[in-house]
């Protein structure tokens, strides 16, 4: 299946490993790609976890979703440079992992998260065990071939509301078919947790540049998640609207947004999100 | 006073945190989260939900919560197969969980109860119970 551990699999090589405990990998990002949302980072550092995980059940298993807590991000992701990635699994079982993960480039954190929590659900569903062995193995060794990740589509998003210092609801438009859900999964295609938060990074950058009247060349980036869950699976072709509601001026220059994912009335995905200003930086 | 008996005053005691953990993990008032009301029915939880409020709590309390616990507790000394057959909670374990879950109302406890179904009748006061009996087990395993 083209896509298949290319489009959306971002540990290169796992180069240390203590199955079920503990793992360090990188995932190197292609020089070719336009744009690598920091988000992903979060994905390529829960993604080693998940190896990290499944490897001590034999594959039986696989975590799908959940919960990120104290996520922050730090520098941006520039394509070309390597993401040196490591995890601890606090806890393991057939119902949920618990880690703490971290990206970096060059020693300087891109993300650190801690208490994401993931449910283990039947890997038969979403993709083959035998494939996800053989996959672990090639991984484990030599390391996959550089170079297989490209860009992924730009968010389809219209803004239909927009009221500054208070709320910006959206419109996302999940595409029906990209090449991302042929490895996010094959067996059976989720819109991909951090490409949501992703999009609500990119409307909530806009609501706190339309809030205040900021000095000349601010600049805006997301900090913080302190928490954000995915309550359900959000699959191709689906409209999801999106809200962020401003909560708390959070510190100096930072702004706390409370965010929420709906789709058909239903509460897809909940949580909180700090945005920081960057004056003539 | 038995290991499974658990005092009003001790509920009460815990209610206020794990009300806060619960409108932390479901994004909801904490107004909201009355020691009777249905997680499930009443304040709109998934199964997700309930992993992230366990390990909340466990963060939230400074405590160890095994998984699936309330559910293996619910079971007692029963064998599996003596509480539920084929998904169906059997006679038996009807009278066992109408028991263990003392605090749901009655007529919440339709039969025939499918085993996947139980996490509807939880409250906030089960996570309560919860908490008090994982501090329990911590304190003797002390």
């Amino acid at each position: 299946m083209q896509g298949h551990f290319s489009a959306f699999s971002l540990v290169d090589r796992i180069t240390e490993l203590e199955a079920g405990k503990r793992a360090k990998g990188y995932f190197d990002v292609p020089a070719h790609v336009t744009r690598f949302p920091i988000s992903f980072a979060a994905e390529a550092a829960g993604q080693l976890a998940a190896w990290a995980s499944m490897v001590h059940l034999d594959f039986g298993l696989r975590p799908v979703a959940g919960v990120a807590a104290d996520l922050r991000f730090g520098i941006p992701v520039c394509p070309g440079k390597r993401l040196e990635l490591e995890t601890t699994i606090g806890h393991l079982d057939t119902e949920a992992v618990r880690y703490s993960a971290r990206a970096s480039i060059d020693g300087v954190s891109v993300i650190e998260l801690d208490h994401s929590v993931g449910p283990m659900l039947p890997m038969e569903g979403f993709d083959s065990p035998q494939a996800m062995r053989e996959r672990f193995e090639l991984i484990r060794g030599k390391g996959a071939p550089a170079g297989r990740f490209t860009d992924v589509p730009e968010h389809d998003l219209e803004i239909v509301e927009l009221v500054p210092n208070e709320r910006l609801r959206a419109i996302l438009r999940v595409p029906r078919e990209a090449l991302f859900f042929n490895d996010h999964f094959p067996r059976r295609p989720v819109f991909p947790g951090t490409m949501l938060l992703d999009a609500q990074i990119t409307i909530a950058l806009k609501l706190a540049a339309e809030s205040r009247a900021w000095p000349p060349g601010t600049s805006f980036a997301a900090s913080l998640v302190p928490d954000m869950k995915m309550r359900a699976f959000v699959p191709p072709g689906e409209i999801v609207e999106l809200q962020i509601d401003f909560e708390a001026d959070s510190g100096e220059n930072r702004i706390m947004f409370k965010t929420a994912a709906r789709v058909r009335g239903k509460r897809a995905g909940m949580g909180t999100l700090e945005i920081e200003s960057r004056v003539g930086r | 006073m038995s290991q499974d008996e658990i005092k009003k005053e001790e509920i009460l005691e815990v209610f206020p945190t794990v009300a806060k953990t619960i409108a932390d993990a479901l994004g909801c008032d904490v107004d909201d989260v009355k020691l009777n009301v249905s997680l499930i029915e009443g304040l709109d939880a998934e199964s997700i939900d309930f992993l992230d409020l366990v390990f909340r709590l466990e963060r939230s309390f400074k405590l160890k919560i095994p998984r699936g616990k309330i559910v293996e507790d619910s079971r007692g000394d029963l064998s599996e197969a003596e509480f539920e057959q084929k998904g169906i909670v059997t006679p038996a374990g009807m009278e066992r969980l109408r028991a263990f879950l003392s605090e749901v109302p009655a007529d919440r406890f339709s039969t025939p109860m499918k085993a996947a179904d139980i996490p509807r009748l939880f409250t906030a006061e089960t996570f309560c119970k919860l908490v008090i009996r994982a501090r329990r087990a911590g304190a003797s395993a002390a």
